[in-house]
């Protein structure tokens, strides 16, 4: 199964109905302008305002997986993210693709980009972040036991370092504890997942020729430990932006949501 | 294995991490909801306070238009709560006069822009104000500058560049029967060579004289283009019998005092020649009224069913501020005809009273309003055929004498059953399109666009071009190719709304009101 389509017909019928859409647009464009007041404008609006209703339904059914015979929650996933970018082309078509005058309008149009977009940015990041994860690390973790891991490995170290030389004892104490105190996320395993560990272990190398046979297996120890540690940090970087993206996502979701019901009332009172 | 790992359920990794001893949950997001739900309560306090106390400019779809900024929040004003803006609130301020269809209208547009009449019921397919014009798109939005793609809507064209028809006046192929004999290259030369014009273009000046704004041409009227060479104080009638066959005096007329000779008083006898029971008409003025009040007598005697089409066909050229003249004189004949007949209880009688009564409307309606074009064929109550009483001597006697009479007209006008054909022509040639020529003079010379007429080809010769390529039916016309050789995307404006107008000219409001009222 390709890593991006996991299922090639929701992805065929989803372009379908894009293809659709646009044909339909394009159609109509040639018989009379499209904006939002016009015949063909409030039926892509009212096509949108269904797709959107369509999407929401992900969010109820990952607070009724008790019931099976509601479905596969894997198909309103689908569901969620191809109509979220219907929604959006509905969203377009529905404003004759220009950007509104409108306060309100503007908002939503803008909101609307913005939580798909978002969206999109998750999908992008649920597909890359575990691939890479798991292709340069050997340590794999839990996001919510890094504190505890970290935790355990500082104490290991000390154990380690306690019965050293004071020269592994300095270099320990200058390099290598002030990184065990926590996670430390870092911009740099975005990009390269393995380079700023390896980077940071150098110094292990530099301090080795300079010590005796017992303490150079008890920096080799360190240095497995640290390298976890590190790794861990890498893990927490990029989990932690696995998760993050929904608070791009959710909150302006609920807003847009909010701004939509504005909108009707307008249309629908005015 | 040491005592603390024991407690646990294993370890991973090269540095043997402990497993958890329990399931761990991930952590709640719970918190993105209340963050939505704070801005949700922002947008709702920002919506209470945007509708109750300021301008409501969250829930508008955008600034108004300039015209109609001055009603600001008061949504009112336009929109009804629940359904569309309605014809009714634009009405309000565009309709002045009330009513419920109007001159912004689609019934007016078909009357407007059709000239058809039989347009004027209300059309079923009349549509919102705001389905062309479409507000809150910001101040300097113009509201009538409406796209193409609406007109095309209902008009199969693709636009002005593409299957836009030929003008009508130019693709209908129907030659103007100008019923004037006029050389538009003989004239010119007569500038030239008299006036001593030397530039060209010019010489369509001295009878095409611009209307004040520069758009257009006034009519061209015989008094100020013509008068100066023809019918001078020499041109006059034949000398034409008097009475009985003959022509009827100035004073017999005054004798008689029929409808419509009040000018029998201010007309001088010294006009008058008499000599041995014949007169003649010295000189002769355009229109002249004894000429064409003898013509029309003629006319009744010579083709008695032809009664009023006569009437009004005698009263050749009469120029359009003149028509209710015209008309007020065929009215009067009419009822003068009804109220002799009103008496009589015939059932054919009562039938023709009848005929006569819807005449009778037909001509007021033509008269409180010019823009209503009169079917002159209604006014053929019988055919133009010479009436069989009158014997093939006295017939030849009568047109005669109708040739003497209009010795002088003819010089200009065709005479056709004893009328004089009536010269409709005049400078409005588009009729569904306005064209502006000071737009386009600076550009371009006259004669670059009416060129059917060969005037530069025959301008300062002594020839005058033959009449098939030069006389006053021709429409002197450039084809629609012309104009699309500069009104294309990538040039001079192509919209439809660049030559046409939907609604009709405000002028003509009080006049379209009163028929769709």
């Amino acid at each position: 199964m390709n890593k991006w389509v996991q299922s090639p017909p929701w992805l065929l019928g989803f372009l379908v109905l894009c293809a659709l859409a646009v044909a339909a647009f394009i159609v109509n464009m040639t018989m009379e302008p499209i904006h939002p007041g016009s015949t063909w404008g409030i039926a892509y609006g009212i096509g949108a305002l269904a797709a959107f209703g369509v999407v929401l339904l992900h969010s109820l059914r990952r607070r009724t997986l008790r019931f099976q015979k509601l479905g596969r929650s894997w198909m309103y996933l689908q569901i969620h993210v191809y109509g979220g970018a219907l929604f959006l082309l509905l969203v377009f078509m529905h404003s004759g693709f220009s950007v509104p005058t409108g306060v309100h309008t503007w908002w939503l149009w803008f909101l609307s980009i913005w939580v798909v977009g978002s969206g999109l940015l998750g999908i992008v990041i649920q597909k890359w972040i575990p691939t890479v994860l798991t292709s340069g690390l050997r340590v794999e973790i839990h996001y919510d036991r890094a504190g505890e891991l970290i935790k355990a490995i500082r104490q290991r170290c000390e154990k380690l370092i306690a019965k050293s030389d004071p020269r592994l004892k300095g270099f320990y104490t200058d390099h290598v504890a002030p990184s065990l105190g926590g996670t430390n996320p870092r911009l740099t395993y975005f990009f390269d997942i393995t380079g700023g560990i390896h980077t940071r272990i150098k110094p292990f190398g530099h301090v080795r020729p300079h010590l005796s046979g017992a303490d150079k297996t008890t920096l080799d120890a360190v240095q497995e430990l640290f390298t976890s540690k590190l790794e861990i940090d890498a893990h927490c970087t990029l989990q932690r932006a696995l998760r993050g993206w929904l608070v791009l996502h959710i909150p302006v979701s609920i807003v847009m949501t909010a701004l939509l019901g504005v909108h009707l009332f307008s249309v629908m009172y005015y | 294995m040491a005592e603390s790992d024991k407690k646990r359920k294993g370890f991973f990794g090269d540095v043997r991490l402990p497993v958890s001893k329990e399931y761990v949950y991930p952590a709640k997001q719970t918190f993105l909801f209340w963050v939505g739900g704070i801005g949700v309560l922002f947008l709702a306090a920002f919506f209470l306070i945007d509708v109750t106390i300021k301008e409501g400019v969250l829930v508008s779809n955008g600034p108004l238009s300039s015209a109609h900024a001055s009603f600001g929040a008061n949504c009112a004003t336009c929109h009804t709560p629940l359904e569309n803006v309605s014809n009714d609130k634009c009405m309000v301020c565009h309709e002045k006069f009330g009513g419920d269809q109007g001159i912004y209208s689609f019934a007016t547009h078909y009357l407007y822009r059709s000239t058809d009449f039989t347009r004027l019921t209300p059309s079923t397919n009349e549509v919102s104000c705001a389905t062309c014009h479409s507000e809150h798109e910001g101040r300097e939005a113009v509201l009538d500058a409406v796209p193409s793609a609406m007109c095309i809507s209902c008009h199969e064209y693709g636009s002005f560049n593409d299957q836009h028809p030929e003008f009508e006046a130019i693709g209908s192929g129907v030659p103007d029967p100008a019923n004037i004999t006029f050389s538009h290259t003989r004239h010119v030369n007569e500038i030239i060579s008299k006036v001593g014009e030397t530039d060209l273009e010019k010489t369509c000046l001295y009878c095409h004289q611009s209307d004040p704004v520069g758009a257009g041409f006034e009519p061209i009227s015989f008094d100020v283009s013509c008068a100066s060479c023809h019918l001078t104080a020499s041109s006059s009638t034949d000398w034409l019998p008097t009475g009985g066959n003959g022509v009827q005096t100035l004073a017999t007329l005054r004798a008689q005092r029929g409808p419509g000779t009040g000018w029998v008083d201010y007309m001088s006898p010294g006009d008058f020649q008499e000599r041995s029971g014949r007169v003649r008409k010295r000189p002769v003025y355009h229109r002249d009224p004894w000429i064409l009040e003898n013509l029309k007598r003629l006319q009744g005697i010579m083709y008695p069913d032809n009664e009023l089409a006569s009437l009004l066909r005698a009263s050749a050229d009469v120029a359009p501020e003149d028509a209710d003249i015209l008309y007020e004189e065929a009215l009067a004949t009419l009822t003068a005809y009804a109220d002799e007949l009103r008496g009589i209880p015939d059932r054919s009688v009562q039938r023709s009273l009848s005929e006569i009564d819807d005449l009778m409307a037909e001509i007021k309606k033509r008269i409180r309003d010019p823009l209503s074009p009169l079917d002159e064929t209604k006014f053929l109550l019988g055919s133009a055929s010479v009436d069989p009483d009158i014997d093939e001597v006295t017939l030849s006697q009568y047109k005669e004498l109708i040739d003497g009479l209009t010795l002088t007209c003819q010089k200009c006008h065709s005479v056709d059953n004893a009328s004089i054909g009536r010269v409709s022509k005049d400078q409005s040639t588009f009729v569904r399109a306005e064209f502006n020529h000071r737009s386009h003079i600076i550009q371009s010379g006259c004669l670059d666009c009416h060129s059917k007429i060969p005037i530069r080809e025959f301008a300062a010769r002594d020839s005058v071009a033959a009449v098939k390529i030069d006389h006053a039916g021709i429409q002197n016309l450039p084809s629609i190719q012309l104009c699309q050789s500069c009104h294309t995307p990538k040039k001079a404006a192509n919209t439809c709304i660049t030559c046409h107008q939907f609604h009709p000219d405000k002028s003509q409001h009080s006049n379209l009101l009163r028929y769709l009222n």
